[in-house]
Parts: C-alpha cells; structure tokens; sequence
C-alpha cells in the first residue's frame, strides 16, 4: 500500500458515487427539446429584436445543461437547467411573436386610419353631390312653377286660372285653358308625390246658391280635364267657395273679374295642403 | 504501510463527502430566489395571466408553496431550483398572456377594418 494507492482508492470511491449520482446518458430528452426550441428561434428577427435577453438565457442554460451532461453529472441537474433554458426559450419566442403582433396593429391601425379618411371624403362627396342635386331639383320645380305661372302664397305654390277660361255663367273650360291644364299635367307627373287641391270662387253678383254649385262645377271641371290628362283623382281634391275670399273688391267690374276664378293649390312633397 | 491499510476505509469515506457535498449540499437560503419567483407571478397577474393562462401560473404558485416547505426542511438546493422554475413558469405565463392580448388587438382591428369597407360599400352603392 502506497499513498498512490490511497489516492486511487479515494478517487474510486468519489467515481462510485458520482456514478450513482449522476449516471445520465450523454443524450437528455428535455436538453434535446430545449436545444430544438433554440434552434427554431435562434434566428428569428422578431426573437433577435425584442428578446435578446431571454435568447441569451436561454443559450446560457442550454450551454450549462449540455456542459453538466458532458460531466456526467446527474440527470435532475441536467433537467433542471434544460428546463430553464427551454422556458427562456419558449419566452424568447412568445416575445418575438408578441413584437409581430403589435407591428401588425400598428399596420392595421395605419390602414385603419387611411381608410377612415377616404370613408369621410367619400361622405363629403356624397353629401356634395346630394346638395347638387336637390339645389338642381329645385331649380327644375322653380322653372315648372314658372312655366304655369304660379305664385308662391302663404299656402304654398298657387295657380290661378282667370274666369276667361270659363264661359260666362258656365262650368266648362274654354279650349284656351288646355295648355295650363297640360302643364299642370306634367308637372303632377313630373312630381307623383305631390296633390293638388282645386278651389272655385266667383264674385257677389247673383244668387248665392248659383254661384257655391258654379263654384264646386268650375273646380270639378278642372279636376276632369286634369284626370284625362292622366292624373289619377286620387290626387285631386276639389273645392267650391261660391262668393267667400273675394281677392279684390267686388264694387267693380275688374275687381268682381279678379274673384271670378279657380285656384290650384300645389301640396308639399309630403302631400301636405293648408286648407281654408 | 499498515498505517495507509487502515487509512484506505476513511480516505473512500472522505471521497464519498466530498461528492455528496456537491450533489446536495444544503447551500444558503434561497431568499432572493423567493423574491423573484413571487415578483414573476405578480408581473404575469398584471399581464392577466390568471384569465389567459391559469393552469402554468397555478403551476408556478404550486412550486412556490413546495418550495417553502422544503426551506422549513432546510432542504435550500431542491428550494432553490423550484423556485428558479417557478419563476420561468409565471415568465411565460405573463408573456402567453401578453401574446394572447396582442392576438385580440390584431383581430379587433382587422374587424374595424372590415365594417369600415363595408360601410363604404354600400355607401358607395
């Protein structure tokens, strides 16, 4: 026996242990799981951008695993560091997938923003084109209303056929009157949501009776005239006043002219007549 | 010689320490270790992860409550390797959570996007 054998005997002793402490294989499944997650990030842009520190951790345990596997020592030390690197490495890559994910918002948000611009010119340009064209429909109605001559009254659009298109005394329109009626017509098929509202009126002179049928006759003229010229009567209200709101004074002759007549009262879009 | 002879049994003793000590020796007390795995969970509860991913931060608390008994055991070494997991495990639950709100944002701005086209679409019809 010599101390070399000593130390020999000691040295065994120590490599008896450790082999029953250590005993790993040099291959370890969770250092082999934990080397492919690292190998699948290790050079992924996003990972290298937004999380280099968990890379490197991840490398540094990885590292330190695969040194305590190479020495043998044993397997819960070896997995133990595996899993740290693995879990850094699986850390790394959630980062990574995370930084992609707010680069795409922030993308999206500038589509977002782009689109939202385009959508309020889109309503400018609507709402331009809306205003051109009611400012064109009424510049149509306008140059009807012109053609008939009628007026604007407090009841809205008024148009006044004079008693020389009647025959005196009589209910029937003279043929003078068709271009009025004509025009009347089209623009109440020009404008199908609106009504009309015929009124008759004649002057003092006679008797009162005579003049109310004369009246509600003369209107009922017009609505027939109207309603061959293709208007539904559904449209049409007639009216007949007699001698009641005489326009001018009825102590003259041009003034009992003037409240000889027949009134056409053009509705609202909506239909709508203000009636006496 | 016989000296060595009788030493031979004590220096294998000796050797036998020496490796035990380094296999699972009781080391300091994993303080700071504590500290950290408790601050990662705390970091993943901001990040939401008791709603996105419950089950790894109810793993990292387990490892947290075994690790403490093992410190009332004195067992430092296998403490301090539970803790230094449990903290990894609250890392990457807090970062799968923060993945998982990214994922939400992604999508509620996509669908943005769609309703606006389709509001233009059929504004433009």
């Amino acid at each position: 026996m010599t101390l070399r054998t000593l130390i020999t005997s000691a040295t065994l002793g120590a490599l008896v242990l450790l082999t029953g402490c250590a005993g790993a294989p040099k291959q370890n499944p969770v250092v082999d799981e934990a080397q492919i997650l690292y190998d699948q990030i290790k050079n992924d842009p996003a990972v290298a951008r937004s999380a280099s520190t968990q890379l490197r951790s991840a490398r540094k345990n990885l590292e330190e695993a695969q040194a305590l596997l190479e020495d043998d020592a044993d397997t819960s030390s070896v997995e133990h560091r595996a899993y740290l690197a693995l879990r850094h490495a699986e850390i790394a890559r959630e980062q990574g997938l995370r930084s992609e994910l707010e680069a795409e918002v922030a993308n999206a948000e500038e589509r977002r923003k782009q689109l939202e611009l385009q959508r309020k010119e889109l309503e400018l340009a609507q709402k331009q084109s809306e205003l051109q064209r009611s400012a064109e429909e009424a510049e149509a109605l306008r140059r009807r209303m012109e053609a008939m001559q009628a007026e604007q009254t407090e009841r809205g659009m008024v148009l006044t056929l004079g008693d020389v298109l009647f025959d005196v005394g009589k209910a029937d329109l003279k043929p003078a009157a068709e271009r009025t009626i004509d025009r009347l017509a089209e623009f109440m098929r020009a404008y199908p949501e609106r009504r009309v509202l015929i009124e008759g009126y004649t002057d003092s002179t006679g008797d009162e009776g005579f003049n109310q049928r004369l009246s509600e006759n003369r209107a009922g003229s017009v609505r027939d005239a109207l309603a061959a010229n293709g208007v539904s009567p559904g449209r049409i209200d007639t009216r007949g006043f007699g001698e009641a709101y005489p326009k001018a004074s009825n102590d003259n002759a041009s003034g009992r002219q003037q409240n000889r007549r027949v009134e056409i009262v053009i509705s609202d879009e909506q239909g709508n007549i203000q009636t006496r | 010689m016989n000296a060595y002879r009788t030493l031979r049994p004590a220096a294998f003793a000796l050797g036998c320490t020496v490796v035990l000590a380094g296999c699972a020796g009781p080391g300091p007390r994993p303080d700071s270790e504590l500290l950290s795995a408790a601050s990662a969970i705390e970091q993943a509860e901001a990040s939401q992860a008791r709603q996105y991913e419950p089950v790894l931060l109810n793993q990292a608390q387990n490892k947290i409550a075994d690790a403490r008994e093992l410190l009332d055991r004195e067992e430092h070494d296998r403490a301090r390797r539970l803790l230094h997991q449990a903290e990894v495990d609250a890392q990457l639950a807090g970062a799968r959570s923060e993945t998982a709100k990214a994922r939400q944002a992604v999508d509620e701005i996509n669908r943005n996007i769609e309703s606006l086209r389709t509001q233009m679409n059929e504004a433009a019809q």
